[in-house]
């Protein structure tokens, strides 16, 4: 072989790996990276897509954003449907994985609750909104049931009541969420060797101590990788939350996303919309990273 | 310390299936007995029952005295040590070791001080912080053996617990268990497949098979008094070579040749006379059997053979031969027919024997150490 052809075929075979990623790499920037680079642009911007020429408005729309008390409502809002929802994702998971995976439930009735508990995921969310929205009508069935149950004494406006709303439209996504995690822990807790729970009757542990010191430490990898992938997705829920109250009433359910969504589409402040834009791919950006790292580390 | 007593231990599944059936078996305290039997015979079943991870359909089991069948496995004052070891991958070698302790509420000075005393004698005293992850498989091993120890427990109970090891190490550890058990003087049931553990390491072994007990007896009885045809071809490596015959007079005839036996062999079996004129099942172990050529062949009866194969083992060779006799099956579902039917007996010849594969031999036997089983009920003559 001459030196030219091996420095030829040198070159093929460094580029050849470049050329089969090129595709999926065209198709992200096209698709991913391009519209958030564009936005983070407009967010600098006066009147973005308004108008042709727009000026450069530094960090005007930022400043405007965190001096709006909106924001921060929704920030909080935010933080609260994201942290109840992971923690009742996790723990309706991991009673109903704990249920489904134990030998004391007949095997037949085992089958029918599984298709039963993984149901809410079968769901968009769209028909979830729908579901949750006749379900808590003041003249729904829950209404109805707690009044003869003698829970409540008159009918509550779950939606459309400002001390209710957020904690509705929390119930509804933590109903939606739950059989991620239910079904990523029974499938962690098959992997758990028996070996294990039979070593432990024999050192005397008791049910809740499998629990503490056997179940939870093995399925450890599973719940945090689970948690922060929910958190991260949570965080920027939108139709469930736009269809129920969109927002309402009075901004006592509005979240990052539909802020967003307001400030673009009713008041047409696109610069100011993609600021808050910013502000939340800057925190789902410091979430996932935490997430790559905990990935790594294991 | 204790005995463990089992009478008439029976073990029936959901679809009828008898996995144990009618088991006694008296372990002496201290002891060191060994379960074993090819797989599926049910021997981890029945250690399981004596730990109480299986229920036990009917039959009494006391140990110390104290009849445990209905206590649940925590009260039965027993430790096991499992095949895969089931040490937990997230604790440190001491926790894992002082895990027992921990459930049982002991405070942490007296964990960390028997936890100590454990390592210092199974020499892991360098390793009590580090993950089960980050041991070799003899260390896990000895972790194991440590967690069943910190509970200084009636009796041990190990299933198969050196079957993850690779074979040298194997060695090592079954003399390892063997001289821990002697110092601590533990009433020890062993659970094994592999007849050579069973053989060195048991003050007697128990043969099971198909759920029903075939003999219980020390290594060397076990090995010279085989009680049936499967104890015969299972115990001992290679296996015993089992053959069918007709006994004519003093003669045994097979296919083309006639060996025939001393008197000194009808003394010790009475019994033997009586099968006359009909077939019998004679076995003959690999080491009785010599290269006629070499000196310890020339003073038995020869018979003709065709060398098949040879494995060089350097202390010895393993020859396999055809010879013109019908093999009879020992009954063990493990036993792997011998290259088909190319060859149908086994001989353990000397380093020095030159015969090599495909050569017409003449092979020497040992007629004083023939085993004599009825062709119909497989029972020793």
């Amino acid at each position: 072989m001459t030196r030219q052809k091996r420095s030829h075929h040198r070159l093929k075979r460094a580029v050849a790996p470049y050329l089969y990623l090129s595709p999926s790499l065209l198709i992200i920037g096209l698709l991913m990276l391009l519209p958030m680079v564009t936005v983070i642009g407009y967010s600098f911007q006066n009147s973005a897509v308004l108008r042709r020429d727009p000026s450069f408005a530094g960090l005007k729309h930022y400043q405007a954003i965190f001096a709006d008390p909106v924001f921060w409502a929704s920030l909080w809002h935010t933080l609260y449907f994201t942290c109840m929802s992971v923690v009742f994702h996790m723990t309706i998971g991991m009673v109903f994985a704990l249920m489904l995976n134990s030998d004391r439930i007949n095997p037949t009735l085992r089958n029918i609750l599984r298709v039963l508990y993984i149901l809410p995921w079968l769901f968009t969310a769209v028909i979830i909104a729908v579901i949750w929205r006749l379900l808590l009508e003041p003249n729904g069935v829950v209404n109805s049931v707690l009044m003869q149950m003698g829970i409540i004494g008159s009918k509550v406006e779950w939606f459309s009541s400002p001390e209710t709303a957020l904690h509705a439209v929390t119930f509804a996504n933590i109903w939606a969420g739950y059989p991620l995690f239910m079904v990523s822990l029974l499938a962690g807790l098959q992997g758990i060797p028996k070996d294990f729970y039979e070593a432990a009757d024999i050192d005397g542990a008791k049910a809740y101590q499998k629990l503490i010191f056997i179940t939870i430490p093995q399925l450890m990898p599973i719940i945090i990788s689970i948690s922060l992938l929910d958190f991260i997705w949570t965080m920027q829920v939108f139709p469930l939350i736009w269809i129920t109250t969109g927002g309402g009433p009075i901004y006592s359910t509005e979240v990052l996303s539909t802020y967003t969504y307001k400030l673009a589409f009713s008041s047409y402040n696109l610069s100011q919309a993609s600021a808050s834009a910013v502000v939340i791919l800057l925190i789902s950006l410091g979430l996932t990273l935490f997430y790559i790292r905990y990935q790594k580390a294991r | 310390m204790a005995e463990v007593i089992l009478e008439n231990i029976c073990k029936t599944y959901g679809n009828n299936f008898r996995a144990i059936d009618q088991l006694n078996l008296s372990v002496e305290d201290g002891e060191f007995l060994i379960l074993v039997g090819p797989s599926g015979c049910g021997k981890s079943t029945a250690l399981r029952m004596i730990a109480g991870l299986e229920d036990i359909t009917s039959g009494s089991l006391r140990i110390g005295g104290v009849d445990v069948v209905d206590m649940p496995p925590k009260d039965r004052d027993i430790a096991m040590v499992f095949q895969s070891y089931a040490l937990y991958p997230h604790m440190t070698v001491s926790e894992n070791i002082a895990f027992s302790m921990r459930l049982a509420g002991k405070p942490k000075a007296e964990r960390k001080k028997r936890v100590d005393e454990i390592a210092k004698t199974l020499q892991l005293t360098s390793l009590l912080d580090s993950k089960p992850a980050n041991l070799s498989g003899g260390q896990r091993q000895r972790v194991a053996m440590g967690r069943a120890m910190v509970r200084e427990p009636a009796a041990f109970l190990m299933d198969e617990p050196l079957s993850n090891l690779d074979a040298k190490l194997r060695v090592q550890m079954r003399a390892e268990i063997t001289s821990l058990q002697k110092q601590l003087g533990v009433t020890t049931i062993y659970v094994t497949h592999d007849q050579i553990e069973a053989m060195t390491m048991g003050d007697r072994v128990a043969v099971l098979k198909g759920g029903v007990l075939q003999q219980v007896d020390t290594p060397k009885r076990l090995y010279e008094s085989p009680v049936n045809a499967f104890v015969a071809g299972f115990i001992g490596s290679p296996s015993m070579n089992l053959f069918e015959a007709t006994l004519t007079g003093d003669e045994l005839m097979s296919g083309t040749f006639a060996i025939r036996l001393q008197d000194a062999a009808f003394v010790r079996r009475p019994g033997l006379r009586s099968y006359a004129g009909r077939k019998v099942v004679f076995g003959i172990r690999p080491e009785d059997l010599y290269d006629s050529s070499l000196e310890s062949g020339r003073k038995y009866q020869t018979i003709p053979a065709k060398v098949t194969s040879i494995e060089e083992l350097g202390s010895e060779q393993i020859v396999h031969l055809n010879i013109d006799a019908v093999r009879v099956d020992s009954g063990d579902p493990d036993a792997v027919d011998d290259f088909g039917l190319a060859s149908n007996a086994v001989a353990r010849f000397e380093p020095i024997s030159a015969v090599h594969s495909g050569s017409e031999i003449r092979v020497a036997v040992d007629d004083a150490k023939f085993h004599f089983f009825d062709p119909e009920t497989h029972l020793a003559i």
